[in-house]
């Protein structure tokens, strides 16, 4: 007994090593560890690599249709490039890749944000220059100026995909219920609006709480359409003073509408999806987030109602107007500074691509140049588009445009607003003193 | 010689495990107390020595409210102590009498702690939805509450703290009770005959014979519950990430935004040495008060 014991342990322990020597027979999936084939026609590069790719495009997410056919065009593009793909939820992503970059476990490529946020990671110098592999597209194929959010001390650090910008969704069906055919475009019209639809009973906006970020796609578009984009502009990125005066009157203009009950009271425990899923029940007028979501608010099987989208109406004339918008091309594909020069090709043409499949989709405006044929485009994402052809300013999005730190005090003060903890005069005080 | 050998040996033997533990454990926590005394933003290669500027920052700043955060964590697990742990020790001490479906019951109970958090949280997230959530469904049905109106289980900062404890409380009782039905098992039933015959009701035998034998574990449970409610995150991070209004804070959530989102490495190194501190300092106070009662306590 012991003998035939002995023999499978023996047997066991030979199977195990020659697993472990097919395992090596495999591509290595060390980023750094890459290896030249015959060249094949139509392919970008025959290396090849174990890519990891992490980004936020999880299933269901509206990025996902133009991630699949991003990936798998890329199979043919780049035939030896085998990708591990691994996909996070939106907030619970940005403490991960954080945590990464600073543990230098960097993935390969990845997705991020540009602006403060990407800037650290280019500033530490965990992120890939990628100035060669998109030497060939700039100024073509993709306009120099989509690429300012990316760009730190004059070097391109990150891939744009799609643009998007805030805007103000709205429920036809319901706003026909008040007499208007059209979003309205000053406050007093918004206001007349809103005042009509709580006396029929109906909830007009909708915002979640819970996600302090979904706050500031109502808090920014007010503060811009009260003090101007170049104002804000000045304030999120040059350090000009929050000791503005039009910020107080923004913010209290906010806490008046939460206060005639504009808002829905249990947002505040909602999360976004929650929020989004009420507005696509109808249950609100209107849900002001990222143009990202044309694509689902499109789908008619998702959506039973009219649906159009604008901009957030001007607050006060005197220093703002029509067209001034918050957001831009803020999506970006960045690559690991320790990945291979695969991987920064791979990248550039990943992003490329989530940019067109993106348009498609109705995820997002597009940061490069449209190509093929365009005209499945929906209503909605050509209404965007029409919106951001008449633009005459863009602030990026707060949380974006500032340090980690700076963003994260921001919004702080911003869940403070939305909780009614301070007034406009409080969240001026407030950032005057924290902010650097 | 040769006992010298014999040393030499043990501590050869001992070498990995120690090596392990030192590498492990101690290691990242000497690291921890190191970024702790510094301003880094954990990517860049600056760091700026600031002493305890960091600890001093965590208990003064109105913006992070650690202290705040550290009162939620104390409170819950007082909580764990004073109800999740007692509610446990009868469900052991009933389950422990040999009743009908006994290992139904232990199964029923336990079946929380093998639940995944993140899916505890979703599943508790419906009952709390102010719409459509069962809590606030029931309530309009017993016309406690308007057919429009809705109690904001997780959305008021008054409710919110309250409301997060129930489904941290309720996913551990299984475990505390697994535990403690172990000891329970495990004393002589001489012992409670005994007891019996002399004349003992079931309360009295559960009171001065079975509780009594059970102290070693009892302690233990005491020491987890504690420490688990300082080191609690995931289930508050699923429910409401600290909101609203930072009403359901607890240093983990803070510690973890310091980290990964504010980039202040070192604030969040010092968050770490806190909660470990205090984790030891709960351990060691309860480890204590139990010895106490070990030499003194007996009537």
């Amino acid at each position: 007994m012991k003998r035939i014991l002995a023999v499978l342990l023996v047997l066991a322990m030979v199977f195990s090593l020659a697993a472990c020597s097919k395992e090596e027979d495999k591509p290595a999936s060390n980023s750094g560890n890459t290896t030249n084939n015959s060249s094949n026609e139509g392919v970008v590069s025959d290396e090849t690599a174990t890519l990891k790719l992490w980004d936020i495009a999880v299933p269901g997410d509206g990025n996902r249709p133009a991630y699949d056919a991003s990936l798998k065009e890329l199979k043919v593009m780049f035939p030896n490039v085998t990708i591990e793909e691994d996909c996070t939820e939106n907030e619970a992503y940005k403490p991960k890749i954080k945590a990464a970059v600073a543990n230098n476990e960097v993935p390969d490529i990845f997705f991020t944000w540009a602006g403060a946020f990407l800037g650290d990671f280019a500033n530490a110098g965990k992120v890939y220059c990628l100035d060669e592999e998109l030497k060939k597209y700039v100024g073509n194929e993709l306009p120099e100026s989509m690429l300012g959010n990316s760009t730190y001390n004059g070097k391109h650090y990150g891939v744009p995909t799609t643009m998007n910008v805030v805007g103000l969704f709205a429920n036809l069906d319901i706003l026909a219920q008040v007499g208007y055919t059209k979003i309205p475009e000053t406050k007093e019209e918004l206001f007349d609006c809103c005042d009509k639809l709580v006396a029929k009973g109906i909830i007009p906006f909708g915002c979640s709480g819970k996600e302090n970020w979904c706050v500031t796609e109502y808090l920014e578009p007010i503060i811009e359409k009260t003090i101007g984009a170049t104002e804000l502009n000045d304030i999120f990125r040059n350090g000009k003073t929050w000791n503005n005066a039009g910020i107080a009157t923004a913010v209290d203009t906010l806490q008046q509408m939460i206060d005639k009950g504009y808002f829905d009271p249990n947002g505040i425990a909602l999360g976004n999806e929650e929020v989004k899923a009420n507005f696509m029940a109808g249950k609100y007028a209107f849900y002001q987030n990222g143009t990202w979501n044309c694509g689902d608010f499109s789908d008619p099987s998702k959506v039973s109602f009219n649906v159009t989208v604008g901009e957030w109406p001007v607050m006060d004339a005197s220093k703002s107007s029509m067209g001034q918008l918050i957001g831009g091309p803020s999506d970006t594909i960045a690559v690991s500074a320790n990945a291979p020069k695969v991987a920064a090709q791979f990248a550039v043409e990943f992003g490329r691509l989530i940019c067109h499949y993106g348009y498609l989709a109705g995820s997002g405006l597009p940061a490069w140049t449209p190509y093929g044929d365009t005209s499945a485009v929906s209503q909605l994402v050509q209404t965007v588009a029409g919106i951001c052809n008449k633009a005459n300013g863009y602030v990026l999005f707060g949380d974006n445009a500032m340090s980690a730190e700076d963003a994260d005090k921001y919004l702080n003060y911003v869940a403070k607003v939305y909780g009614k903890e301070i007034d406009g005069a409080g969240f001026v005080a407030g950032l005057t003193s924290e902010l650097r | 010689m040769k006992k010298k050998s014999q040393k030499l040996t043990i501590f050869l033997f001992l070498l990995p495990a120690l090596l392990l533990f030192v590498g492990l454990l101690i290691s990242p926590i000497i690291m921890s107390i190191y970024y702790s005394l510094f301003e880094w933003n954990g990517m860049n290669s600056e760091m700026n020595f600031i002493g305890l500027g960091n600890y001093s920052e965590m208990f003064s700043s109105d913006l992070i409210r650690f202290g705040n955060a550290l009162k939620n964590s104390l409170i819950l697990a007082a909580l764990s102590v004073f109800l999740q742990l007692p509610f446990s020790l009868a469900l052991a001490l009933a389950l422990g009498k040999k009743i009908k479906g006994e290992r139904f019951f232990l199964s029923v109970y336990f079946m929380p702690v093998l639940i995944s958090t993140v899916v505890i949280g979703q599943l508790w997230l419906k009952i709390y939805n102010p719409d459509y959530g069962i809590i606030n469904s029931a309530l309009r049905g017993l016309g406690l509450l308007g057919e429009k109106d809705s109690i904001l289980w997780l959305g008021d900062k008054d409710l919110a703290l309250g409301a997060v404890f129930v489904p941290t409380l309720w996913q551990y009782v299984g475990y505390h009770m697994l535990l403690l039905y172990a000891g329970v098992k495990s004393v002589s039933p001489e012992l409670r005959e005994a007891a019996k015959l002399d004349g003992a009701t079931e309360g009295q035998v559960n009171r001065y014979v079975v509780i009594p034998s059970i102290k070693p574990i009892i302690k233990v449970s005491v020491i987890f519950a504690v420490t688990g409610s300082l080191k609690s995150y995931d289930l508050i991070y699923v429910l409401t990430n600290g909101g609203p209004l930072q009403a359901t804070e607890v240093p983990s959530t803070i510690m973890i935004k310091q980290l990964f989102l504010s980039n202040r490495y070192g604030l969040g190194s010092a968050m770490a040495v806190m909660l470990i501190a205090l984790c030891f300092f709960f351990a060691i106070l309860i480890g204590f008060i139990f010895k106490e009662r070990d030499i003194y306590g007996k009537k």
